[in-house]
């Protein structure tokens, strides 16, 4: 009880200025993505950096003590096929959530292929166990109000990981909280405490588990299991909402290895020197030169 | 305990976002509609193929997957530029002899890991379905990979640095997730909590080559 108290708390103080800045500001839905260096600082930024790490390696220890023994049960007693007919079931029941977003972020034709893949599952696709609709090519795409708040422009903030729920930036973290009190399904279905939600919850909460649990496995292979994990779920959200904004990644040079403190990128070898540019250039000069260089580009 | 609430997300982010691995998100990366490079398309399509093939085959032991990949992991890869990337910027500080150390520990640990997940995922065919050139020499090549215990195809992206009709992987993406990136995190994290010291580092990946794959 008290662990999600905190959550909402936690985020609840970023809410309403998250909020009034998804609202204030102009959607400008074809920016450049910040620079590789900043993405990367953005996804890296986490403070509370003491708490997050203590409150991992509890998650993990719960992990070990109850989610996955539970999981592992789960996926030895059902076929790979029925598991997969149970993460459509669930996955379906997140589409009118879906719609609401897609909706928020201006988005009629996503708005509208989930509209379709909710009718077609629901009926055709029997309550959502079949995924009728990717087979007549109205493929599946996620959206939640992080990504909405991502969408018009709202920054990640501060990395947070919360027991067992696992990781979050306070962008995501108030996100999840819209998320909890505007979802049509929640709603409909009386909240999480009704017989329809708890089954949902303990239904999706495995499913989730059991589907994750390749990615388990790889941070078990880390050599900081705490900074992968930090790593790839900043990647992942930043990818989701580059898919709202249709933002390119900046990628960092490959070879070009950041430096050990100070932000300021050495100029290359090739760069001109205005001082130099008085002495005489030798023939072989760098072909990196100046203005004055005729080589057609 | 835990009290959450009924929303999707609550678990889906919870968990299957943990490492941004799991498997019922389709987070594509939104990579915008650039000049394409067949022959960067066509290097990912046949080696990366026959590696996937080799390691989805259950005619094959687990050691003669083991073998396929170490020869062909050089021929797919660009092992030096990973090695040196993953130092993060520890890259400009380390001694030669530690390079040399951390590339022999790196190679084996990297071996062991890589091969476990691409196992893991079971798919059979992969279909290249574009490119993107970041700028000359540095294209980003779209596959969807299906077929075998999948339960629905998934979009990798491949980073191959070279140019004319030699190419090398040097990152890989999946659900927005570089693994090169990611793992440099890894490292770098590591190196910095030990403060600055490379060997540990070094040690750690030895002592983890040994130990089995958690299963």
């Amino acid at each position: 009880m008290a662990l999600a108290v905190i959550a909402a708390g936690g985020t609840s103080a970023a809410a309403s200025s998250a909020h009034a800045r998804a609202t204030v500001e102009t959607p400008i839905p074809l920016v450049a993505a910040p620079d590789a260096a900043t993405d990367m600082a953005q996804i890296e930024y986490d403070p509370l950096e003491g708490f997050n790490r203590g409150s991992y390696t509890f998650s993990m220890g719960l992990d070990r003590a109850v989610f996955r023994p539970v999981t592992h049960g789960y996926m030895a007693v059902t076929p790979t096929p029925v598991r997969h007919r149970v993460s459509a079931f669930v996955y379906n029941l997140g589409e009118p959530s879906t719609f609401l977003n897609d909706v928020l972020q201006g988005k009629p034709k996503r708005a509208g292929r989930t509209t379709a893949r909710f009718a077609i599952n629901s009926t055709v696709g029997v309550l959502g166990l079949f995924d009728v609709a990717a087979g007549m090519g109205i493929r599946s795409h996620d959206a939640d109000f992080g990504q909405t708040f991502g969408r018009y422009g709202v920054k990640p903030g501060p990395y947070l990981y919360v027991p067992v729920l696992g990781p979050l930036n306070f962008r995501d973290g108030v996100g999840r909280v819209f998320d909890f009190f505007t979802d049509p399904i929640g709603l409909a279905g009386q909240g999480w405490t009704s017989p329809f939600g708890i089954t949902r919850l303990v239904t999706q909460t495995i499913d989730t588990r059991a589907n994750a649990d390749l990615a388990f496995r790889a941070l078990d292979q880390a050599v900081d299991p705490y900074a992968t994990a930090r790593s790839a779920y900043g990647q992942h959200r930043e990818a989701l909402i580059r898919e709202a904004t249709g933002a390119v990644q900046e990628l960092p040079d490959f070879d070009d290895v950041p430096a050990a403190t100070d932000p300021v990128v050495p100029p290359t070898e090739t760069s001109t020197v205005p001082a130099e540019s008085a002495t005489p250039q030798p023939p072989t000069a760098e072909p990196a030169a100046p203005a004055a260089s005729p080589e057609p580009q | 305990m835990t009290n959450v609430h009924p929303t999707r997300r609550f678990a889906q982010l919870a968990l299957v976002a943990l490492v941004g691995l799991g498997v019922m998100t389709q987070a594509a990366p939104a990579l915008a509609q650039g000049q394409r490079e067949p022959q960067a398309e066509q290097f990912v399509q046949t080696p990366a193929q026959r590696v996937i093939s080799v390691l989805a085959d259950k005619n094959q032991s687990v050691a003669q997957k083991k073998a396929t990949f170490h020869q062909g992991i050089d021929e797919l890869a660009d092992v030096p530029r990973i090695t040196n990337f993953v130092l993060g910027k520890y890259a400009r500080t380390i001694t030669p002899d530690q390079r040399t150390r951390f590339a022999a520990a790196f190679r084996v640990y990297a071996e062991s890991v890589y091969q476990n997940r691409i196992s893991d995922y079971h798919g059979e065919t992969l279909k290249v379905t574009g490119s993107t050139v970041r700028k000359p020499g540095d294209v980003i090549v779209n596959t969807t990979i299906s077929g075998g215990q999948l339960g629905q195809p998934v979009q990798v992206s491949w980073r191959v640095l070279g140019g004319g009709t030699a190419w090398k992987v040097v990152d890989v993406q999946f659900k927005g997730v570089w693994l090169a990136i990611t793992q440099q995190q890894d490292f770098v994290s590591t190196i910095d909590n030990a403060g600055g010291n490379v060997d540990v580092l070094i040690s750690q990946l030895q002592r983890d080559a040994q130990r089995p794959a958690s299963r």
